[in-house]
């Protein structure tokens, strides 16, 4: 489903999310990480659950790059990934544990610098 | 002297009494042969002029009908021609196919203009509707507000019924149904479908199937869907749902769309199955007010693509079933989806390495991917083979860059910094932090 920039999606968003614009949860931001929770059994879902289920399976996402990998706006992302939270496919998880470690590692490596530079 | 005279006179008069009984005689006769002849020729006046009239009143009428209503019988000549009166008969059929003639051609002309400027019409109404898609679509992704989104959903969802219609009218007007797309898989085919009619929810799609459709036919295959599925959802009652489903064959896959509607009479069906066949040419004129598409188009397209559309039996539900199957000839291989895996699953890795290694996940164009950043506590699954020779923890414990890289990578930033607010007014942009990198998703 790699489509050129201007080709139209085969498949209208309205159809994806059964005409709801709305999520069931006001959880998501761009950058809200979701992980799989555990293997549910997946029959009845729809193609586009299913695939961010197999994406989510290999370690945490954040929904934009979920929307980015499905090529859905981001606000029907955020539909079906309540729907999957609801189901209970998917957890969700604030971005921070992610960004400690990193921190970290870019103070000491500012302070090297620094050191060095003096 | 006397008497012969008078035996003279007699036989005088004798005679010519004889001869007037003759000349009464054949007279007679020759009335009554006048009056037979006279009374034929008075009955074949008569017949010709009542076979006139029939022609004038009933058998013209009738063939102009039949012209646009193919299964009309004309009525034939009231009397045995070809024995009564052979050449006036004939000169009666010469008569009725040079009307039909011409009357048939006038037609041929009108529908093949009223079809030219039709499809003029309809290229318009199609490039707008695709540029409204388009449209709406950039505005989805740049708009995440629920409320914003439901407007756009709504327009989206008419937008495409729009397009849907302009598609149809054009395609039997003999033009291409346009929009060229890759092979796509048959779920994604009937769910594009389903997209573009208005009672999109009551479609229910029964499991999925491992087949798609060759790129040449994909459209094609979604329209011809979309007028059956638009037809069983407007003709049974809205609290009912149309079921599609798929069957495997051994030389093509069938879709099978089941309504719980009202079943088609004998008249209707027979005229669907001839309009499904493509054989009957498709008349703008005959589609009725309001005009019914969906057969034709689907006949017209099954017609020029290689599939089949029958509507000949009855749904387990007691309404239509339309199957449309789609040989081999037309089927692909479901295509490779990249993304259908789990998206980089050594993400831990090969986050420390640089971005333009030669493995690292790239976009079809080339350009590289971000792969994500693996939360630190997370441990590595054990149905992937990636993260086993390169487990999560050990990014952290890499040696860091050398202190003089970072020292020459902090001063570039701080003199670009620099010449950046000396060159703008303070107003200016604001200098990104530099942490932030991928791409700005809402301009």
């Amino acid at each position: 489903m790699s489509r050129r920039r201007n080709e139209r999606a085969l498949v209208r968003p309205h159809v994806v999310t059964g005409g709801r614009a709305h999520p069931s949860r006001n959880v998501f931001d761009l950058v809200t990480l979701v992980i799989s929770a555990g293997d549910l059994p997946r029959t009845g879902l729809s193609p586009e659950k299913l695939r961010i289920v197999e994406l989510c399976r290999g370690g945490a996402l954040s929904v934009a790059e979920i929307a980015g990998h499905l090529s859905l706006p981001v606000g029907v992302t955020k539909v079906l990934l309540s729907d999957l939270v609801d189901s209970g496919h998917l957890t969700t998880r604030a971005p921070a544990p992610a960004a400690r470690p990193s921190r970290t590692r870019l103070l000491q490596e500012v302070l090297d610098g620094l050191r060095a530079s003096l | 002297m006397e008497q012969t005279l008078l035996a003279a006179a007699l036989a005088v008069v004798a005679a010519a009494g004889v001869a007037a009984a003759v000349l009464l005689a054949r007279q007679r006769r020759l009335t009554a042969e006048l009056r037979d002849q006279n009374a034929v020729l008075a009955a074949g006046v008569e017949l010709r002029d009542k076979e006139l009239r029939h022609l004038a009143a009933v058998r013209l009428p009738e063939l102009m009908d039949s012209l646009h209503n193919p299964g009309m019988r004309v009525a034939g000549p009231l009397h045995d021609l070809t024995r009564k009166a052979p050449a006036y008969g004939q000169s009666l059929q010469t008569v009725m196919d040079l009307f039909a003639g011409s009357a048939d051609q006038v037609r041929a002309r009108a529908d093949q203009s009223a079809k030219a400027t039709l499809r003029a019409m309809m290229r318009a109404v199609q490039s707008l509707a695709n540029e409204q898609q388009l449209a709406i679509s950039t505005m989805q992704d740049r708009h995440d507000d629920p409320e914003v989104l439901d407007g756009l959903l709504r327009i989206d969802h008419m937008n495409a019924q729009l397009g849907r219609r302009a598609q149809a009218t054009a395609v039997l007007c003999g033009s291409w149904p346009g929009q060229q797309r890759s092979a796509s898989s048959m779920t994604d085919v009937v769910r594009g479908a389903t997209s573009r009619i208005r009672d999109y929810l009551r479609i229910n799609l029964e499991g999925p199937v491992n087949t798609a459709i060759t790129s040449r036919a994909v459209e094609p295959v979604v329209l011809t869907l979309a007028e059956l599925l638009d037809n069983a959802a407007r003709h049974s009652r809205p609290d009912t749902a149309v079921e599609v489903n798929f069957r495997t064959a051994h030389n093509g896959v069938a879709i099978t769309i089941d309504d719980a509607g009202v079943a088609m009479d004998a008249e209707e069906l027979q005229r669907a199955t001839e309009l499904l066949s493509g054989e009957a040419s498709a008349d703008v004129h005959r589609l009725g007010d309001p005009p019914r598409v969906g057969f034709a188009v689907a006949g017209v397209l099954a017609a020029r693509y290689g599939f089949t559309v029958s509507v000949d039996s009855r749904s387990p539900y007691g309404g239509v079933r339309a199957v449309v199957f789609v040989p081999s000839a037309l089927l692909a291989d479901v295509p490779d989806d990249p993304r259908a895996r789990p998206a980089a699953s050594g993400a831990g890795a090969e986050r420390a390495r640089s971005a333009a290694a030669p493995d690292a996940p790239s976009t079809e164009h080339g350009l590289p991917k971000r792969s994500r950043v693996a939360v630190a506590d997370r441990t590595p699954e054990p149905d992937e083979p990636d993260t086993a020779d390169a487990p999560a923890p050990a990014a952290w414990a890499e040696p860091a860059r050398p202190a003089r890289e970072t020292a020459a990578g902090l001063g570039a930033w701080q003199r670009g910094t620099r010449s950046g607010r000396a060159g703008t007014p303070p107003a200016g942009t604001p200098v990104p932090p530099p942490g932030v990198e991928g791409k700005d998703l809402r301009p």
